[in-house]
């Protein structure tokens, strides 16, 4: 049996879509056979951010109506063995699909691969109950800003409730700027959520890049952000990788210095 | 450059006045209680406290703080000697 896992934040445009496509296929690239499904029904982003577009025929409302299997749906990513996209549908609205439906069908994924990874859209109304009706573990990604982490929290919160255990991916932070006091770090984040810290993805124009060509930067390997996001997929798999600090490079060769002993 | 003389004079940067409306919009939320009506809750409890004891009503202090996702609420008031 696999585990479901839905990557969900409160705050629109935060990062959840690229972690999903880029958590998931660093996870197949690790071996692991994995679905990703598309909650965001009605504004379906995965499949443009996977480059998969061109691909879709059925999507996750055609399974539930019974107009397709559950596999015809999926469309398999040619380049990897052991990845799928379950896409969602851009022309139903949100109430087309009910938590039980998504229990059921995330309940049928999980039967046959390791990782079910759900995209949930923003907001905590019914697109985020659905998305989370079927999942067992979260992911909540926040930005270091006041209005990411404040929403971050009263999901936290929706998800305590729903018995979703959820850690956290602080993403977009910038070195830089935590260094010169204008952003929260990764410590003043977890410090205010509470929430055990699953990794940390600086802001880095490698994202932007890939994603315009529709590959997800994990597999073009290129850059600090795929690098931790593929320590972040070793992490949720259960391989033992510390979680990094993030600090400059000046800072880091001071440190092995032995020149500067306070953490970020 | 500017960022850091502020930073010098007021011994805030912009991330510890962020972290400080953060505690206060969170402590807000998650009790579920506006900002207004926190101060008119401040009013009623300063009239309570001073019908047993004299106090000074402006210097009632009302605090809600999470930590650790518990949340305090914790109110303090000087009490003013009697002359006597
Ligand atoms: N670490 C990063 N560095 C740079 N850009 C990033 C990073 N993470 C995400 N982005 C960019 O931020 C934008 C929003 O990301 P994304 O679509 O994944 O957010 P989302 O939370 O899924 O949004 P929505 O709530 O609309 O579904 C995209 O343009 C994406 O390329
Ligand atoms: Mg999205």
């Amino acid at each position: 049996m696999g585990r479901a896992i839905v990557i969900t934040s409160g705050k629109g445009g935060v990062g959840k879509t690229t972690t999903t496509a880029n958590l998931g296929t660093a996870l197949a690239q690790l071996g692991f056979s994995v679905v990703l499904v598309d909650a965001d029904i009605g504004l379906r982003n995965l499949d443009v951010v996977m480059g998969l577009e061109n691909r879709i025929v059925f999507h996750l409302v055609d399974a539930i109506r019974g107009k397709c299997t559950l596999q015809k749906a999926m469309i398999k990513d040619r380049r990897l063995d052991n990845l799928w996209i379950l896409p969602a549908s851009q022309t139903d609205d949100k109430d087309a699909v009910t938590p039980d439906d998504m229990r059921r069908v995330i309940g049928e994924l999980k039967a046959h691969h390791d990782f079910v990874l759900i995209d949930c859209p923003a907001g905590i109304e019914q697109g985020f109950k659905n998305a989370i009706a079927g999942a067992d573990e979260a992911i909540v990604v926040a930005t270091p800003e006041v209005s990411s982490i404040r929403d971050a929290d009263r999901v936290v919160g929706l998800l305590a409730q729903a018995d979703v255990s959820a850690r956290l991916i602080v993403n977009r932070i910038s070195a830089h700027l935590v260094k010169r006091g204008d952003m929260l770090s990764q410590n003043d984040v977890i410090e205010i959520l509470a929430l055990e810290l699953l990794g940390t993805v600086p802001m880095d124009d490698a994202v932007v890049a890939t994603t315009n060509k529709g590959i997800p930067a994990v597999l073009e390997g290129k850059g600090l952000a795929a690098r931790e996001l593929i320590r972040i997929a070793k992490r949720l798999a259960g391989v033992d990788v510390e979680v990094s600090e993030h600090v400059g490079l000046f800072t880091r060769i001071g440190r092995a210095l032995g020149l500067s002993a306070s953490p970020a | 450059m500017w960022n850091r003389i502020q930073t010098l004079f007021s011994g805030k940067s912009s991330k510890d006045v962020a972290k400080g409306r953060l505690h206060l919009v969170l402590a807000h939320d998650r009790t579920g209680l506006e900002g207004g009506r926190l101060q008119e809750m401040r009013e009623e409890i300063a009239a309570v406290i001073a019908k047993y004891v004299q106090i000074d009503p402006d210097a009632l202090d009302i605090q809600i703080e999470t930590h650790k996702r518990e949340t305090q609420l914790t109110v303090s008031s000087p009490i003013t000697t009697r002359a006597t």
